[in-house]
């Protein structure tokens, strides 16, 4: 290869490159807002599936734990939101919780999982999730494996049951231990 | 500058992506499970091909050819990470089902391939045409694929209940075998119809 191509196929390269790179920092700069607007947006909708009574959840953080603090109108504290990972069938789940005054389960959710469509997959409906409400550290167990577990495994999904019922357990008794 | 919409027909159906090139496969197995998904997907495709066939068209002439490979997958990725922006901007759940689909359209061979075999060699006005042509193929067959799945698997059509509440849902359907079944079963039927169309 001539050298003279050579230098005229690096300077059409990088011409290209830092066209683009500009490109996309504007449309990082226009679109940016919007995507945090969106994420802000959707955090609250699932914060308020979890507390519907709650009227503000404000952000904090403690001992390296982010949490949502959840307030109601008069500005007191009624529980806090929490976001836990847990291993599942097909990779982590990530599973939201919300704890109330008392340390029981007001509600979770799951916010991202890959377990198996049709099976595992049954972790996000409410049929299963609803279990959970009320529930304290010591019934967070399924039925099959402890007496007084008060969780009912989906059928065919143990380990995908398991794996979130777990999950929320190591949660509570981790913020337990720190109270 | 001579127009040839020939190829934006023959994008569509005769050399559709999916059911005659076979490229970009590996996204449409991943996200035919769902309508919605699959639209978001199409969108993106077409936006992506049409920009980068504009582009590559218009750059064409001063691209050496020792280093174009890379200034294509520069343009395609720069269209693409557009696109990725946009669409968390504009749909979250949408985005979030695509998941790394998204990001990988940049390696899909449907847009490379077009880069390559067409918009290098053509005039601006007929390369969007090709990419106009291929990404709406891409999306048709993205779309007739994710109805007949999620009726079948999950016995709904964009999130509505469409099958009765007995319905057992057909879970291969939904998981990847399931696209195959169904690419194949298409292909059958359009090579049907095009061996028919011949004899008459």
């Amino acid at each position: 290869m001539k050298k003279k191509e050579l230098i005229g196929g690096v300077l059409i390269l990088t011409i290209v490159t830092a066209l683009s790179g500009y490109l996309l920092a504007q449309v990082y700069k226009i679109t940016k807002p919007a995507i945090e607007k969106q994420k802000k947006i959707e955090e609250e909708k699932i914060n308020r599936e979890i507390f519907p009574e709650g009227e503000e959840f404000a952000e904090k953080e403690e001992n390296g734990v982010k949490y949502f603090s959840v307030l109601n109108s008069e500005g007191e504290e009624i529980g806090k939101i929490f976001t836990t990972l847990s291993l599942g069938y097909g990779g982590y789940i990530k599973i939201k919780v919300g704890v109330n005054k008392n340390g029981e389960i007001k509600g979770i959710k799951i916010l991202q999982h890959n377990e198996t469509p049709g099976l595992g997959a049954k972790i996000t409906e409410d049929k299963f999730l609803s279990q959970f409400k009320g529930k304290t550290v010591e019934e967070l167990y399924l039925k099959k494996d402890k007496s007084e577990g008060k969780i009912d495994a989906i059928t065919g999904a143990t380990i995908s049951s398991r794996a979130v019922t777990d999950g929320v357990r190591k949660l509570l008794e981790k913020i337990n231990k720190k109270r | 500058m001579k127009i040839d919409f020939k190829n934006f027909i023959n994008g569509i159906w005769r050399e559709n992506p999916i059911f005659y090139l076979m490229l970009g496969l590996c996204p449409l197995l991943a996200v035919s499970g769902s309508v919605r998904d699959s639209l978001g997907m199409g969108i993106a495709v077409i936006f992506v091909l049409t920009g980068s066939n504009l582009t590559i068209s218009l750059i064409r002439k001063f691209v050496p050819s020792h280093v174009r490979i890379p200034v294509f997958i520069v343009v395609i990725a720069t269209f693409v990470t557009i696109a990725d922006y946009s669409l968390a901007a504009l749909s979250p759940q949408i985005h979030r089902n695509l998941g790394v689909y998204l990001p990988l359209i940049v390696v899909n061979c449907i847009i490379l391939g077009r880069a390559e075999a067409y918009a290098s060699k053509n005039n601006v006005i007929n390369s969007i045409l090709d990419g106009l042509g291929v990404g709406i193929g891409f999306t048709i067959a993205i779309f007739i694929i994710s109805v007949i799945r999620e009726l079948l698997g999950n016995g709904t059509i964009m999130g509505y209940q469409i099958m009765g509440a007995n319905y057992t849902p057909f879970l291969i359907m939904i998981m990847p075998p399931g696209a195959f079944l169904v690419i194949g079963f298409l292909i059958a039927i359009k090579q049907g119809i095009e061996k028919r169309g011949k004899k008459c």
